[in-house]
């Protein structure tokens, strides 16, 4: 079963870099002490994160309904924002103001809403056939 | 409303909806004996349909897509006669399976003797 689809390597790509960008600035602006651009940039890290996962998912809902409530974009971003965070933290990179427990207890409240998201998603697994919507499959 | 503009558009709302699902069962069957490409699988349900049915290119690699993902399609990919290697779509197992149990089910009982009187279609 194919569940990671073009589009979601796509959007992977796109929030990896995304997410670089964001550790980059966090660091720099914290650094600097500029409390606006620290918001600004939280800020614009979550919308294009947003809208990028808005992009992609849609184009992968044409190409392929895989029917997962977004739950494969959502561990995708989980993943990518927690491993790219901790790369760039346990690199020396960031500031002081940074620090890895910070990253574990966010990653930690955000792990309980994938959690239910997943079993939100089981559930609704039922409905599918190899992750298809029985529905919807031979329309 | 004329009664004639009438039957037309009753007519057009229940192929509408009879329609729906019935682009399957013509994919499966121009994949019943042979394996194609998407031209070739349009170009049959086309025909074979006497136009009845018409599919876009985009919605019928979509659904091949989805038959392939569900394990009932498989393609290789082959050199047409001219031009670049295309993906020539067949049956699996699984598929030949499934859809002789659909025809058993669905489409045999219409040649139930009983059935083909109460249609009462002339015979050509």
């Amino acid at each position: 079963m194919k569940l990671i689809t073009p589009f979601l390597l796509r959007y992977i790509i796109a929030a990896t870099f995304l997410t670089v960008l964001f550790r980059f600035f966090l660091s720099y602006f914290l650094k600097v002490d500029d409390s606006l651009a620290v918001l600004l940039v939280a800020a614009g890290y979550g919308l294009s994160m947003f809208f990028s996962g808005f992009y992609f998912g849609k184009k992968d809902g044409t190409y392929l309904p895989i029917y997962d409530i977004g739950f494969r974009f959502h561990l995708a971003t989980f993943v990518v924002h927690n491993v790219v965070s901790a790369l760039w933290l346990l690199s020396g990179n960031a500031s002081a103001k940074e620090s890895i427990n910070q990253l574990l207890v966010s990653a930690g409240i955000w792990g309980v809403f994938l959690l239910i998201h997943f079993i939100v998603y089981l559930r609704l697994r039922k409905h599918s056939i190899d992750d298809l919507d029985k529905s919807d499959l031979f329309e | 409303m004329k009664q004639k503009d009438k039957l037309q558009e009753l007519l057009h709302a229940w192929e509408e909806t009879y329609k729906k699902g019935q682009l399957t069962f013509w994919i499966f069957l121009s994949l019943q004996q042979e394996s194609r490409y998407v031209d070739e699988i349009k170009q049959f349900v086309e025909e074979q349909s006497a136009q009845t049915m018409t599919c876009e290119e985009q919605s019928l690699y979509r659904v091949l897509r989805k038959f392939e993902h569900v394990g009932v399609l498989s393609f290789e990919n082959r050199k047409g006669n001219k031009g670049p290697e295309r993906k020539y779509y067949f049956l699996t197992p699984l598929g030949k399976e499934l859809f002789q149990q659909f025809v058993k089910r669905n489409i045999q009982l219409f040649y139930n003797p009983h059935i083909k009187n109460l249609i009462n279609i002339p015979s050509s």
